[in-house]
């Protein structure tokens, strides 16, 4: 995206901003999901964060902020597996430009972390940008965290995730073997440390129990182009459907909720999502989501 | 270190050997075009036991053969010029005082160690990178001292952490920069990193009884290039020492034991030249044989030797059945034999492995497979993306892949254990190793399940099997199967590594999804 498109839309986002919040509050306690469509993916990121009144509302100017997308597979970016550069680029594009002293991206990756940062984009993505930080994951970082959760009582998470004064959550919307998908609740597993694998043995609940302690400020999900089989790491193109959307809202279950349905599921059928509700994170209820278009 | 041409080339080929070292790494790309490999692709004791052992050719080590080539034209200059541990114990040998030369290691022990290497790489066991120079330099840096360093520096990065925490990021770019330009990866810590480490001191340490010990009573390379060095069209006047000097007995690192400067011994280094001082010294080139002595070593030594190779390689052969089942080569290798013929056993494999996968054989594969590398995947897998291994393999040993090749090739096959893995011992959900499997298709693959829960209660648990048409082995789900006694899953090998079939997408081909 040029810069004329770029102030054109931010322009005309800022103007629309202040009644769609207004809106949003008419509307009660409705929490409220932006869905942007288009090719330029930048732009519709930029679009879709404008739309629930611009990074300014979540990031003040000296804020260390952490930008967390999928990149823990080494996989190329068309391939679904890790949110896509241009889509973290533009979210940290946006944190700097409302102020932040420092951007900080990284994920615990599954595969060779080395390989993940290169092949998913992100590294290259980000690569010069001023006051952004794109570190592989250092061990010694992971602090013991008392969740008191209802399978987790305690786990690791990474420091530079709990000191940050914003953590924007990046998912990639894809399948997943286990948890039918994994969007926004579950990328939360990128700044968990130990072994990860236990979890698994009650994912829904771990992962309610870590994002009931560790907020997502804002979650901004990645659906230009979706994982439908195969994943979380997926691998063939055949498996990939492009559908030039990024959603973005303050409540990372209706966030979830609303992306379950570019998969043909509902919420419900997704225990993660169903668990997270239950514990009172956010709303899954179609109904009472306000989407805005934009 | 005095500058002389020999001395200067002896530290650019150090330094070029260091450099390669620590290139020898996944940095950023997936092509490593200049690797420590080098080294081995122009020794020749690496292409005469490979010609010996595989009795076939590889274009990997045409430099060997020019090496060879050009030492029977000058002789055994690459001891001199070249040999990076050669250089190293020139570098300390004067701050090691001597005692005398063990008088057991003169006459014809070095043919004692030459001759039943190559003679029991013609029955097939290569064995000559055990004690191959550079071999022996190499592992040692590999298992030992290179992660040492990494250990040392990482630790302290740690230390830094718990000591100022966040400040610490502003250390960040330096630390950041020896690690990516010095330093290893992972920090692995190799089986066998003692006993290697051990060698090269020995060798180093051997320099207290003369210089140069194990060059010129040891080494097999040595030995080698000094047979085919001593038809060199150079020849020293004067040939032996001097009845009014005799500094020659002192300036000359390798020879004039028997007051006379023997071809075979000779490394060019030109010391007597340079510090003889009547300036009688001259090194001329001329075409006469009659001083290289006997073809062969004497009758006793060569038969003598061949002998010893031939009971060497039969005995070797035994290997314990249990542990075959888990000997998991590099990918690529399909032929177990074939691959003993071939691999040097220099570590650089193991060194390149992006996941630490591989580790030295100590017991597991027999006395042929002492060194040679091993996947445990219970330490780290095969990256489904990578093919380092086969890039700085120096005698393709290991294949060189591309990419699509590589992921279809067959390290093993993975196996479930069903009293082990929790779906089916603990009845709850897991599929972890479906998750990791990277096979576009996925191995690994889970169907839900109606069962009794160890409460009694009836449920549903997604069970997984395995799709073994399409299991390249990997072992990334032994590796991350999250149970901490053993694995639920576990990669074995198998006889038959042909390459998995062209993966096809429709559903349709899975044979097991009929149900």
């Amino acid at each position: 995206m040029d810069r004329r498109t770029f102030l054109k839309a931010s322009g005309a986002a800022s103007l629309l901003a202040p009644t769609l919040i207004r809106e949003a509050l008419a509307a009660g306690e409705q929490p409220l999901v932006a869905v942007a469509e288009g090719t330029d993916y930048p732009a519709i990121t930029r679009k879709a964060i404008n739309a629930l009144g611009g990074m300014k509302r979540f990031v003040k100017a000296g804020d260390v902020v952490v930008v967390k997308p999928n990149m823990g597979w080494d996989r190329s970016s068309e391939l679904a597996a890790n949110t896509h550069p241009q889509v973290v680029r533009a979210v940290v594009e946006e944190c700097l430009a409302a102020g932040a002293k420092k951007v900080k991206v990284f994920d615990y990756t599954c595969n060779d972390s080395r390989r993940c940062y290169v092949n998913s984009g992100i590294e290259g993505a980000l690569k010069g940008m001023k006051n952004v930080e794109c570190k592989q994951i250092e061990p010694e970082r992971f602090r013991k965290v008392t969740l008191n959760g209802r399978f987790l009582k305690e786990w690791e998470l990474y420091d530079e995730a709990l000191t940050a004064n914003v953590y924007i959550n990046v998912p990639v919307a894809k399948h997943h073997g286990l948890s039918k998908l994994t969007l926004g609740l579950k990328n939360i597993m990128g700044i968990m440390g130990g072994n990860r694998g236990y979890i698994h043995r009650s994912l829904d609940v771990a992962l309610a129990d870590v994002n009931a302690h560790f907020k997502s400020h804002l979650t901004i999900i990645d659906a230009t182009r979706i994982l439908t089989a195969h994943g979380p790491q997926g691998g063939n193109i055949a498996d990939v459907k492009v559908l030039n959307k990024v959603i973005a809202s303050v409540d990372v279950v209706a966030a979830d909720a609303f992306a379950t349905t570019l998969f043909g599921l509902k919420p419900a059928d997704i225990p993660v999502t169903v668990a997270a509700h239950k514990r009172g994170l956010g709303e899954m209820d179609l109904g009472k989501i306000r989407v805005v278009k934009v | 270190m005095k500058r002389t041409p020999a001395r200067i080339s002896q530290l650019i080929f150090l330094a070029l050997f260091l450099i390669l070292f620590v290139r020898t790494e996944y940095r950023g790309r997936d092509e490593i075009n200049a690797a420590v490999n080098a080294f081995f692709r122009v020794d020749p004791l690496v292409l005469f036991s490979y010609l010996l052992a595989a009795k076939s050719w590889t274009w990997l080590l045409l430099p060997a053969v020019l090496m060879t080539l050009s030492t029977l034209a000058l002789g055994r200059f690459f001891c001199g010029w070249i040999c990076p541990l050669g250089t190293i114990l020139d570098l300390l040998t004067s701050r090691i005082r001597k005692t005398a030369p063990i008088r057991a290691l003169k006459g014809n022990t070095k043919y004692w160690l030459l001759l039943p290497l190559l003679s029991a790489s013609l029955f097939n066991l290569n064995l000559s990178g055990l004690l191959d120079p550079i071999a022996i330099l190499l592992r040692a840096l590999t298992f030992l001292l290179h992660p040492l360093m990494g250990l040392t520096a990482r630790e302290g990065w740690v230390a830094l952490y718990r000591l100022i925490g966040e400040r610490r990021d502003a250390l960040a770019p330096a630390y950041n920069l020896i690690r990516n330009t010095l330093l290893p990866f992972r920090d692995t810590i190799y089986p066998l990193a003692l006993l290697s480490a051990v060698i090269l001191l020995a060798v180093i340490a051997s320099e207290r009884f003369e210089t140069r010990n194990w060059c010129r009573n040891l080494c097999p390379l040595g030995t080698l290039l000094g047979w085919l060095g001593r038809f060199s069209i150079f020849k020293r006047l004067p040939t032996g020492l001097c009845a009014d000097c005799g500094a020659c007995r002192e300036l000359c690192p390798t020879s004039f034991d028997q007051g006379r400067l023997d071809k075979g011994e000779c490394v060019l280094c030109m010391e007597c030249l340079n510090g003889c001082p009547q300036g009688r010294v001259s090194f001329r080139p001329t075409l006469t044989w009659k001083e290289a002595g006997p073809l062969l070593p004497e009758r006793r030594v060569l038969l003598g030797g061949m002998a010893a190779g031939v009971l060497l390689a039969i005995p070797a052969r035994f290997r314990a059945p249990e542990q075959v089942s888990r000997l998991l080569r590099p990918p690529g290798v399909r032929s177990e034999d074939e691959f003993l013929k071939r691999c040097v056993r220099c570590g650089e494999c193991m060194k390149v492995c992006l996941k630490s996968a591989l580790y030295p054989a100590a017991w597991q594969a027999g006395i042929e497979g002492f060194y040679t590398p091993l996947l445990i995947p219970r330490l780290g897998y095969c990256e489904y993306n990578c093919t380092l291994c086969g890039q700085v393999c120096p005698t393709g040993a290991i294949p060189v892949l591309a990419v699509e090749t590589k992921r279809r090739e067959v390290i093993g096959k993975a196996v479930f254990d069903k009293n082990y893995c929790l779906p089916f011992a603990r009845k709850i959900d897991c599929i972890v190793c479906e998750e990791h499997c990277p096979i576009p298709e996925k191995a690994i693959r889970s169907r839900e399940t109606t069962v009794i829960g160890l409460d009694g209660v009836s449920k549903t648990v997604k069970e997984p099997y395995l799709v073994e048409e399409i299991c390249n082995g990997c072992g990334i789900c032994e590796n991350v199967c999250p149970l901490e006694t053993k694995a639920g899953i576990e990669v074995f090998a198998v006889k038959n590594r042909s390459p998995i079939s062209q993966i096809s997408a429709e559903p349709s081909a899975d044979p097991y999804s009929a149900q």
